[in-house]
């Protein structure tokens, strides 16, 4: 890589050029949110990454899906590939393990990682990423966006960072089993949900400012847990308010014990 | 075959934290720290550490000519951990530190007197890993015993989890 590719990035540190090509980045799901992820750790530097998707792009994509075209379209190019083509275009020693599957279905390559991106659709599925980031020690970065209402839509959207021995998802007030639970009752009558670009782009980009932090260090502020709540109306990104007084020493749903491969129990 | 070693911020920083106090007469401490496995592709692992034993000070034999020397009673105890940690596969790691920047590995007094350890935990815990995990004031080295594998290997790297993502690689000393 040239002196030049990463001159003006520079105030991350000295050490930071290496420390961003030596980790091990994963993103779930490549659809509006993770397809900015890529392009984004991609331009950074970022070498080493392990990448989820089983969808090709459709004609509905092609609102949001950056680095797709017209004509990944009509040839239903998986986006993996978009994501791979992404990447090596902008980094050509990078290393991308590309899995046209749900990360579940192979999980091993997921954890090399010391970072995942959890972009997906639904509140169980990020359960399941938490789960397997904690088990294997495995720093969580979730983005999503929904839009509420049906006449004048309100774009609501978060960011949470939930890491191995801090307060998780549930401890910060984002996940609990009722809106799983809902989520299951409404399997099937949702129907395609909006989403556009901007808002994806947002949360994206705030993702990837925490993922960065975390592998530089450059700001020097603790980030046990972080959870950011985004309003599409007003174009703001605050804190939640859940977390504000937050006061956890050690995450009640989580213990550390509960780490690696899970070993089968005779009964 | 790659193998990582794996540990969360805090924990680190408590096996720093003991590593790093003086002992009455030791130049130096041992601990043991305790590790599962996550396994990867093509048979590699992850060795996930989730606990830590501190040695305490009566458990050191003085013995000028090495850095610390553990007394039997240390190494019963560390026996023992693997004996309890079979349900879980719960390996032991030997731990110290070498007190110096930048990379590290195994010393000839190392090399001469850890190892003979490993055969020890292994035979009362045949599931699971056991090793050693030598750490320098900013990196790190591991060398680990999988289950069903002839010998000891290197580990690649040892990853600390936590703001900023220290990954030690193994390639640095070279």
């Amino acid at each position: 890589m040239s002196a030049e590719r990463l001159a003006r990035q520079s105030f991350l540190g000295p050490e930071s050029e290496k420390r961003i090509a030596r980790s091990t980045i994963g993103v779930c799901g490549l659809g509006g949110g993770g397809s900015h992820i890529i392009q984004q750790l991609a331009h950074i530097g970022f070498r080493r990454f392990v990448i989820y998707d089983g969808d090709v792009v459709e004609e509905s994509n092609l609102n949001r899906l950056v680095g797709a075209k017209t004509v990944d379209a009509a040839a239903e190019t998986p986006k993996i590939h978009i994501a791979k083509m992404m990447v090596y275009g902008l980094e050509p020693q990078a290393t991308v393990r590309a899995f046209p599957c749900r990360w579940q279905d192979n999980p091993e390559p997921l954890r090399e990682c010391q970072i995942v991106f959890g972009c997906v659709d639904s509140y169980q599925g990020r359960a399941e990423l938490e789960v397997a980031c904690r088990r294997y020690l495995m720093h969580y970065i979730d983005i999503g966006m929904d839009v509420h209402g049906s006449k004048q839509g309100t774009i609501g959207g978060q960011v949470v960072l939930s890491s191995p021995g801090g307060p998780c998802m549930r401890c910060v007030g984002f996940l609990d089993d009722e809106k799983i639970q809902q989520e299951v009752a409404r399997y099937g009558k949702a129907g395609a949900r909006p989403q556009v670009v901007w808002p994806n782009g947002v949360l994206a980009s705030t993702a990837v400012g925490l993922a960065v932090d975390l592998v530089t260090g450059w700001t020097s502020r603790p980030l046990p847990y972080v959870y950011l709540v985004y309003d599409g109306n007003r174009g703001t990104v605050v804190e939640s308010k859940t977390v504000r007084n937050l006061i956890i020493s050690a995450c009640p749903h989580f213990s550390s014990e509960d780490v690696g491969d899970p070993i089968p129990i005779k009964l | 075959m790659k193998i990582e070693i794996r540990i969360g911020a805090v924990f680190y920083e408590q096996i720093l934290e003991d590593l790093s106090r003086c002992h009455p007469f030791a130049a130096e401490r041992v601990g043991f720290a305790f590790g599962r496995i996550g396994s990867l592709v093509d048979r590699g692992a992850l060795v996930l550490l989730t606990g830590y034993h501190a040695i305490p000070d009566a458990q050191y034999i003085a013995d000028p000519s090495v850095g610390a020397r553990i007394g039997s009673e240390a190494i019963t105890e560390a026996m023992q951990a693997a004996y309890h940690g079979r349900p879980t596969r719960q390996g032991v790691f030997h731990v110290h530190l070498h007190v110096h920047r930048g990379p590290t590995g195994m010393s000839e007094t190392d090399r001469c007197e850890i190892p003979k350890l490993l055969p020890g935990f292994r035979s009362v815990g045949r599931q699971a890993a056991h090793g050693i995990l030598i750490l320098s004031l900013n990196h790190g080295a591991g060398w680990v015993w999988l289950p069903d594998e002839p010998e000891v290997v290197r580990a690649h790297s040892v990853n600390v989890i936590g703001k900023p993502v220290e990954i030690f690689e193994s390639e640095d000393r070279k």
